[in-house]
């Protein structure tokens, strides 16, 4: 069997509506707070199982197959392997600082704090394996026999590396950490290829670098001669000039975002279009003014719901990133057979414990 | 009804991508079996299979040991193939065999009793903690406070006799003068009480230094000390892996994390302290008062204010105590004070006190 490239065109389709999702997003909030939270981990694995089996990938759902127990145990490993450790680490820091060992206490942070560093290197990557592996396709799951600690400390030399320059090797290693989880994971019998490079990122990224300095200067003169003619009609200062500096200062911060958000649209579409699968290229066609709807309408939910709109963000993100996603090229059903990776027990406790999203 | 019962299904095997299009059958007990057009039919006992997902149009069931293995069926079965299946689920096991309103009802009742049980457990758990626990973990954590305690030998020798003055029997709490111009005083984990230099040098008489240490006294006896320790270390259980709340340090605890009513306490233990030691509380009432006039004009006194309850109250508390027959003597005499008051002048080896 074979899918041409007629079909690719569409590759990712979602269906689902937020009339669909409300129910158990609701459900979810209200067992997560008479819970007192623990109920969290199932709530996940219910608005994920609905969110994946809403995305079609041509002719097929996606299933998700994780369940909310493995995502507790893997919370329960982080706080005993590291959770704990950190709170005696703390205590001790505490009792040395104050028994006159300042030196001995500082060198026991630093070590905590390259210990944690490492750790949210191992955590994005695994986070990801464990979300491969529980996506299932025709039957068929991703995953890795790379366990990811040696991902850990190329995690942290490439970002050392990326900031050391004044910040300018930043482009080279998102690409490059992206490249280096991708190539360790798999989908069925099958590797990801991804070679994503920062070349036609700088110019973006080097406007975002370049933009403080470049709106200090504008917003200067301008304050400048708003100052000047403020003095030229009295010396007063007026309310109209103190509206003027605040919207300055809004505007600052609104410009910085945009062009930040206009360079991370461009890494994605660059991350995503070097990934390779078999004979399948995918693309991510996302462009900034639809990253920058998504995130306004994101504050403008959360908002005008005084919050309670947040549990929609993963459905409307969902939505965005299957919407986005493309693939052309072809899948030859009959070579693709069941992935042979290791199944981990337990889920992704140890992204959960920074808070951060895995793609 | 007799004959086999069938219903059209589809599946993958879990080894390939490949979809399996066939029946579903049953002729009796918990047994089925799948049959395929070409290949042998595959044989299931009911009790194997697992609801996964109701998606449009079809139902999803896995196979208990082969975790990559689905069967789909669109559409309803016949009724005896129905009685087999697993039922669906939508919550979790546990909520779906209550239902969602009681099981929440449930939840929210253990979940309100729990927070209940932590939010109170450190008034009536720390005096449960012996005190000489209490002492080997200020130990641990605190230790000798390294060279930024001012050590002459009359000056420990006054503040000594002051304290056992005040706090007569028991293990004696340990005092010292730390080196920071600060005018406050905190009780520490481990019955150890610090009344910071800025504090000493600003007692206009023995009698307010002696009024300021009992009351950190109170808090030690009173165990005030280690309810806050269990409080904070609740809550650094409660947010350690947000990372927040864990480098509060142990002065901070000892400082702020008593309430209105532990003060009160506190305060109550001073004046009968100083009543049985015959101390005059007058001391006490003037220092209050001199921390009312002084209200905003110095930040120093900011720590005081606010955890601590007004201090007109206080004042007319302690000058309240004041009795003419009792004959009091002053808490030091003037050599001594002066020795408490020259500590850290004196200490040529003493360091600052900067925590972090």
């Amino acid at each position: 069997m074979e899918y041409g490239e007629e079909d690719a065109a569409s590759a990712f389709e979602f269906d689902g509506t937020w009339r669909e999702f409300a129910p158990i997003a609701f459900t979810n909030l209200l067992l997560t707070i008479v819970t007192l939270g623990i109920y969290r981990f199932w709530a996940t694995t219910r608005a994920r199982q609905y969110l994946w089996s809403r995305t079609r990938f041509v002719d097929e759902r996606l299933e998700w197959a994780g369940t909310g127990l493995e995502l507790f145990i893997g919370f329960l490993m982080v706080l005993v392997l590291f959770g704990i450790p950190y709170f005696i680490i703390s205590f001790v820091v505490q009792a040395l600082a104050l028994r006159g060992q300042s030196g001995l206490a500082a060198l026991l942070t630093v070590g905590t704090m390259a210990g944690v560093f490492y750790l949210y290197g191992l955590a994005r990557y695994r986070a990801l394996r464990y979300r491969l592996s529980r996506t299932h396709w025709r039957g068929i799951r991703g995953g890795s026999d790379d366990p990811g600690f040696g991902y850990g400390l190329t995690f942290m030399w490439k970002t050392v590396v990326g900031y050391l320059p004044l910040g300018l090797m930043v482009p080279w290693s998102m690409t490059s950490l992206w490249n280096d989880r991708w190539n360790r994971l798999s989908f069925g019998p099958f590797g990801f290829e991804a070679g994503a490079s920062a070349s036609g990122l700088m110019a973006r990224y080097l406007l975002f670098y370049l933009a403080p300095f470049l709106l200090v200067g504008v917003f200067g003169v301008l304050g400048v001669a708003a100052l000047g003619s403020g003095a030229q009609a009295g010396g007063e200062v007026t309310a109209g000039l103190v509206v003027m500096v605040m919207v300055g200062i809004f505007a600052f911060y609104g410009m910085l975002g945009l062009i930040a958000l206009a360079y991370y649209a461009k890494f994605f579409r660059e991350a995503v279009g070097s990934l390779r699968w078999r004979n399948l290229e995918f693309s991510f066609d996302a462009s900034t003014k639809q990253w920058l709807v998504l995130f306004l309408g994101d504050i403008a939910l959360v908002v005008c719901t005084l919050g309670i709109g947040a549990i929609f963000l993963s459905y409307r993100h969902w939505k965005f990133f299957a919407s986005h996603m493309q693939a052309t090229g072809e899948i030859l059903l009959d070579e693709l057979t069941q992935s042979q990776t290791k199944m981990a027990v337990q889920g992704e406790g140890l992204l959960d414990a920074f808070d951060i999203g895995a793609i | 009804m007799t004959g086999p019962v069938e219903v059209p299904v589809s599946w993958y095997d879990g080894q390939t991508a490949l979809r399996h299009e066939g029946l579903l059958c049953w002729s009796g007990g918990s047994r089925l079996v799948l049959r395929h057009r070409e290949a042998e039919g595959i044989e299931l006992q009911a009790d194997e299979l697992l609801f996964r997902d109701a998606r449009p149009g079809e139902r999803v069931y896995a196979l208990r040991g082969s975790p990559a293995f689905r069967l789909m069926l669109a559409g309803e079965a016949p009724r005896e193939i129905e009685a087999l299946l697993p039922r669906s689920s939508r919550y979790g096991r546990w909520i779906d065999r209550f239902g969602l309103p009681r099981a929440a009802i449930a939840f929210a009742a253990v979940s309100a009793a729990l927070v209940a049980v932590g939010m109170t457990a450190p008034n009536w758990l720390g005096p449960m903690v012996p005190a000489s626990w209490e002492r080997r973990m200020g130990d641990v954590m605190v230790g000798d406070l390294g060279n930024r305690i001012c050590h002459t030998a009359a000056g420990d020798a006054a503040l000594a006799g002051l304290a056992a003055r005040l706090d007569p029997g028991g293990e004696p709490i340990r005092v010292g003068v730390a080196n920071l111009p600060i005018v406050n005083a905190a009780a520490l984990p481990g019955g150890r009480v610090l009344v910071f230099n800025g504090l000493v040098q600003d007692a206009k008489s023995p009698d307010e230094l002696a009024a300021v240490l009992a009351h950190e006294i109170g808090h030690v006896r009173e165990r005030h000390v280690m309810t806050a320790m269990l409080r904070q270390f609740g809550l650094s259980i409660l947010t350690v892996g947000a990372g927040s709340g864990l480098d509060r340090n142990v002065l901070g605890i000892a400082a702020l994390g008593y309430s209105r009513q532990a003060e009160s306490e506190a305060d109550g233990f001073a004046r009968d302290r100083l009543a049985r030691a015959r101390i005059s509380p007058a001391g006490a009432a003037q220092f209050f008062e001199r921390l009312r006039k002084k209200a905003g004009g110095e930040a120093d006194w900011a720590g005081w204010l606010q955890s601590h309850p007004s201090s007109v109250d206080r004042a007319t508390a302690f000058r309240g105590a004041v009795r003419k027959e009792a004959g009091y003597t002053p808490a030091m005499s003037a050599r001594e004070f002066a020795a408490v008051r020259s500590m850290c002048r004196d200490d040529k080896d003493v360091e600052d006190f900067d925590l972090f």
